[in-house]
């Protein structure tokens, strides 16, 4: 099972995306920073809130340089409907197959009827190295929009090398 | 395609894409990958662009930037598996002259957000190859380099 804790390196999942596409999390990055959710499923109203809370964000990460991506066990179908419902102009992985979730050891165990993710988020590096990790299991254990805005902050700070401003 | 230059030129003379830096028809530039692979055979680019020099917008512009956003949020989960590759142009560091989408079978072009910008007309270009579609929500662009293209470092 994968230590995901700040410092180690997050898996490079391969999942389709939300609209069937393979795609691989080094790639979704594309040198990037950025912050990686992972939600339950369209029918869990804690996640509808929180995506809603994501779109709003997703303003920001689009002129900075910086990625949102989603991993639920929703089918890319789902998935698509449910971004277009909210939005999302950001990827969402689908994990249908259940492939990533025994590995991760974010499987929510508590729920019986939709083998869920456990609602987490991960600031990541373009490495994938873990900046911070966010356990959601309670709404108000996730992390907040102010929260990633200064991890993409401490990321973007790390890995750009003109952070200040080279000389004219 | 070279990493130190995150572009090709193509031409584009009101009818077709061409392969070609030089020559007849405007010079544009579109994502160096889309020429980085396996042409597809057959394929169908809808060029929103126009030959006339004077035809572009600044990428910063809301209507390019809005473009960009619904390319992302439903254009391309639209087209699916028939979409080839989908690139700007860029004329320079900060002009838009316009986009192509392309892909393996005719598309309603009617929805093609990039022809709010420019008129399409729809080229059978040769020589453009598979490029994985861009991962949202990033429409920024690295100066010089057609969106989605380029990266830094």
């Amino acid at each position: 099972m994968a230590e995901l804790v700040p410092g180690s390196r997050f898996p490079d999942l391969d999942l389709p995306d939300h609209t069937g596409r393979a795609r691989r999390l080094s790639e979704l990055a594309g040198g990037d920073p950025f912050a990686l959710f992972t939600s339950r499923g369209w029918w869990c109203p804690k996640e509808q809130r929180y995506l809603h809370e994501l779109c709003r964000v997703q303003d920001e990460f689009e002129v900075a340089y910086a990625r949102i991506v989603v991993v639920s066990v929703d089918s890319p179908e789902v998935q698509s409907a449910l971004r277009a419902g909210l939005g999302a102009r950001f990827t969402f992985l689908s994990d249908v197959e259940r492939r990533w979730i025994g590995p991760l050891g974010l499987c929510e165990g508590t729920d019986a009827l939709h083998y869920p993710y456990r609602p987490a988020a991960f600031t990541l590096f373009p490495n994938l190295s873990i900046h911070r990790a966010y356990n959601g299991y309670w709404y108000w254990g996730r992390a907040r929009m102010e929260e990633l805005r200064r991890d993409m902050r401490e990321i973007s700070e790390k890995i750009r090398p003109d952070w200040e401003v080279p000389p004219a | 395609m070279s990493e130190a230059l995150p572009f090709a030129y193509v031409r584009f003379d009101g009818r077709q894409l061409l392969r070609h830096a030089t020559g007849p028809g405007r010079r544009l530039r579109i994502d160096g990958r889309c020429i980085g692979g396996e042409p597809v055979a057959g394929a169908f680019a809808h060029v929103c662009a126009l030959p006339d020099a004077a035809a572009a917008l600044r990428f910063d512009e809301p209507e390019v930037q809005q473009a960009r956003r619904d390319a992302l949020a439903w254009w391309i989960p639209m087209l699916g598996d028939a979409l080839v590759c989908l690139s700007t142009f860029a004329l320079d560091a900060s002009r838009c002259a316009g986009a192509m989408t392309v892909t393996r079978a005719p598309a309603p072009w009617g929805d093609d957000p990039f022809a709010r910008l420019f008129p399409g007309t729809v080229a059978r270009p040769d020589f453009l190859c598979p490029v994985a579609p861009p991962a949202g929500p990033v429409i920024e662009r690295y100066a010089g380099a057609p969106w989605p293209g380029g990266h830094f470092g």
